[in-house]
């Protein structure tokens, strides 16, 4: 990234954790781990994809990006000079000696969205717009056109009332609509135009970052190539920058200047479009690219599919957490007792003759069985091809002692994000070396 | 069978599975007549993959649903065609019939025996109240009385009353006697024999589509099982009987793209064990081109261009399939503009003869906007692949 240039939005380590309730009293009994520590910049003038399968937690960064959802933990920036960057980052790797802090003081009071206010908040507001996915449900179906683009204009006081039809006029021009279109609803818009109207709402107030939360999913493919090409003549003319949520990578490959790779809530790739489209390093981004059908492969060409199912976000995967579906997982991936009894789910009688787990952490545990002919055999399948060799490999212990078995693992720490040859950074073992 | 059916059965060509000649569905509207599906003809060759392409309201789905008379009527209006069909592996071997001349009796005879829908959002196409099994039990209990019998080992065993009972239960048109009858013994030994032959039935169902232990997912609801689970059951159902023909309406349209590629793998699979005849409907063009063998391009309510997937693909005739192949973002294009087909697709309200494309058309000549073109071979040399547009017109 470019030193000149502010940064528009910068995310260190936020997470978004959702409460899980159960019961009269609504105890709180789980929380799911929607975003899980994620951290990437955006600069001005840039786009930002933001890329993974459903429920990887990538609509909620955009929530949280917009002020829609107060974070759980850490902090999202907004704006930030060069120097503010650098302060910043200096800031969090020696946090004990604290060189200038009247400068993070001021950077926590103006910039951290979840602590700014007043005047200031307002002005984030203003310069952080969104379009959702669906246009359907985002345009209220009562309101015409005039009000719905109009509507920021008057919150925030941007032009006169005699200002405001010229000006709602231009936005709708801006967007390849019309003065025509001005008095009426939304239904009666095809799907492209409505999409056009979102856009028109969230540029009404010269914005300079919008998040465009699968802005084409919903689109056909010529009109999706309409939408496309607007939002970069838009990002040409007024320099603003994108963060693009969406599941399509040829969509994303074609408008991102970076790419953040999501899985579980977690950043598992990140660096710029073409090292990542050219040489991706970790093996989620890989299957996903193999996955994805384009029209430039070869048609005989495989296409790679992932097994499994994603883990549960209430319960993820210590270590690595994509090592329950990775193809070339190894021993070091921070396999735990989870795993075997996610393997379990395949032995439907030894499931069954489980009476009780005792889970100490994640990496010990003893499973009581009510015969200890189960127990037994347990300990056989774990010793046959069912169990990915890897993860038999991991086992630290593994002992039999009449209706429990003792299980251990060895503790593995969280795999961190690695830079790698390319530049790009990437949270895999096979990376760490 | 009527006289008029004998013809038919001599016009369909061997080696094809299913025949639609100029198709035509309304349906009435406040403002008029819309003209859903406008004249579309299309051959699907047995044991092949065809592709529908198109986009949203161009009629694909409606083609599709016409073949198993699942279009609602009023508003839907049957205004002219016929989908010819061979029906294969019926008693008196194969049959060429008229899909649309069927009584809503004998059409439910053949819906899930020989041809099979999967929808495209299997959250809604499951019903939430029932059980998995009894969803897919109820293909073998419609269809399938005597594989249930004989995996209940009660195969030549039963006679008489019993056998009406039984076989009563089996359809699930048991009323308040029978289903009383059945819990008292020897009946009641019977009624939990086929049950547990219907079970089997149902496990061996879902395990060719690959659902881990079968057993227990049987037993839950829709709502307990992934996206990708819920299309396997719809899958598991629709190929239950072995159909000569499958329709899939975007199977994956609602899934990740990771689940995806297993779920079209599995299609394909099963598609060449059971040597069915798919018609595979979707809007992704890099999908299709990746399954299937023939592909036919529609837009607003007509097939423009039809051929074999490569020749579509590498030699593009009419300028809306050129259009819909550079609109698509790829991977090896430079970022920047895309080619994107300008305008909106038209009214289908009471169309004016002549191209429906004109308007949106690069390449449009003066007569465009009055002569109707026709689906035509381009060359005398390919008979297969086939335009509509006047610029091939000599």
């Amino acid at each position: 990234m470019s030193n000149s240039k502010n940064t528009i939005l910068s995310l260190r380590n936020v997470k978004k954790h959702f409460p899980i309730k159960e019961g009269v009293f609504q105890n709180v009994v789980g929380q799911v781990h929607a975003v899980d520590g994620v951290s990437f910049d955006i600069g001005a003038g840039e786009t930002v994809g933001l890329v993974g399968e459903s429920g990887c937690g990538k609509t909620t960064i955009g929530r949280c990006v917009s002020g829609l959802e107060p974070l759980t933990n850490g902090d999202i920036f907004f704006d930030l000079t060069p120097e503010k960057l650098l302060a910043l980052e200096d800031f969090e790797k020696h946090q004990s000696e604290i060189k200038n802090k009247h400068l993070i003081d001021e950077i926590q009071s103006t910039s951290n969205i979840s602590k700014i206010e007043g005047d200031d908040f307002y002005n984030y507001r203003r310069n952080c717009q969104m379009v959702f996915q669906d246009s359907f449900s985002s345009l209220s179906p009562r309101q015409l056109v005039s009000d719905i683009v109009s509507r920021p204009l008057k919150i925030h006081k941007v032009c006169a009332d005699n200002e405001l039809i010229p000006r709602t006029i231009e936005l709708l021009e801006q967007v390849g609509l019309g003065k025509q279109h001005l008095y009426r609803f939304p239904h009666q818009f095809s799907g492209g135009q409505r999409q056009r109207i979102s856009i028109a709402r969230a540029l009404a107030l010269d914005p300079k970052l919008i998040v465009l939360d699968e802005p084409t999913s919903a689109l056909d493919v010529s009109v999706q190539a309409q939408i496309l090409n607007l939002l970069h003549d838009l990002q040409k003319q007024r320099g603003l920058s994108y963060l693009f949520i969406t599941h399509n990578l040829s969509v994303i490959r074609h408008m991102a200047d970076k790419i953040v790779v999501m899985y579980l809530g977690k950043v598992v790739e990140a660096g710029k479009t073409e090292d990542i489209f050219s040489n991706p390093q970790h093996p989620y981004t890989k299957a996903l690219l193999a996955a994805s059908p384009d029209l430039s492969e070869d048609v005989m060409s495989d296409m790679a599919a992932l097994d499994g199912p994603i883990p549960d976000p209430a319960r993820p995967p210590q270590g690595c957490s994509f090592r329950t579906r990775c193809p070339v997982s190894r021993t070091e991936c921070g396999w735990e007792v989870d795993d075997i009894i996610r393997r379990l789910e395949h032995h439907e009688t030894l499931i069954d003759s489980i009476k009780s787990v005792h889970q100490p952490d994640a990496f010990n545990a003893k499973l009581t069985f009510e015969t200890s002919l189960s127990a037994i055999e347990l300990k056989d399948v774990i010793g046959t091809n069912d169990i990915p060799k890897q993860m038999r490999k991991a086992i630290k212990k593994i002992e039999v002692d009449g209706n429990d078995v003792n299980i251990s693992f060895d503790p593995v720490q969280t795999v961190p994000l690695v830079q790698s040859d390319n530049g790009s950074l990437s949270r895999c073992v096979l990376a760490n070396k | 069978m009527s006289p008029d059916n004998l013809d038919i059965q001599n016009s369909l060509d061997k080696d094809l599975i299913a025949s639609v000649t100029d198709l035509k569905v309304y349906f009435e509207s406040k403002q008029g007549m819309v003209h859903s599906v406008d004249g579309v003809s299309f051959d699907i060759v047995d044991g092949e993959m065809m592709g529908l392409v198109g986009e949203t309201g161009c009629g694909k789905s409606v083609t599709a649903r016409t073949f198993m008379q699942l279009v609602q009527s009023p508003p839907g209006v049957l205004a002219g065609g016929n989908i010819k069909f061979r029906s294969k592996n019926i008693k008196n071997g194969s049959q060429v019939i008229d899909l649309l001349d069927l009584s809503e009796n004998q059409i439910r005879e053949l819906r899930g025996e020989r041809i099979a829908m999967i929808f495209q959002d299997p959250g809604k196409a499951l019903n939430p109240g029932l059980t998995i099994r009894t969803q897919v039990a109820e293909v073998f209990q419609e269809h399938r009385e005597n594989d249930v019998l004989e995996k209940a080992g009660l195969k030549n065993k039963l006679s008489g009353v019993t056998e009406y009972f039984v076989k009563k239960y089996i359809k699930q048109e048991a009323g308040f006697l029978v289903t009383t009858l059945l819990k008292i013994p020897p009946l009641s030994t019977y009624k939990k024999k086929i049950d547990s032959g219907i079970n089997r039935l149902v496990a061996e169902a879902l395990e060719e589509t690959q659902i881990p232990n079968p057993t227990k997912v049987m037993e839950r609801y829709p709502h307990e099982l992934s996206g990708g689970m819920k299309q396997r059951v719809m899958i598991a159902q629709a190929i239950a009987c072995n159909p000569d023909l499958l329709i899939a309406d975007e199977p994956t349209t609602a899934l990740d793209v990771t689940v995806q590629a297993r779920v079209l793998d599995l299609i394909k699979e099963l598609q060449k064990r059971h040597k069915t005849s798919v018609l595979y409907i979707s809007h992704d063009l890099s999908l299709v081109r990746r399954i299937c063998d023939r592909i036919a391009v529609m837009y607003a309510g007509q097939i423009v261009e039809t051929g074999d997937a490569e020749t579509i693909f590498n030699q593009p005739k009419h300028p809306y399939t050129q259009g819909l192949i550079n609109a698509l973002p790829s991977m090896s294009h430079e970022r920047g503009k895309l080619e994107a087909i300008e305008g909106i697709v038209p009214e289908l309200i009471e169309p004016e003869p002549g191209c429906r494309f004109v308007s949106r058309c690069m390449r449009r000549k003066a007569n465009c906007e009055e002569i109707d073109p026709k689906l035509k071979p381009i060359s005398e040399v390919d008979k297969s692949h086939k335009v509509a547009c006047l610029l091939y017109e000599a």
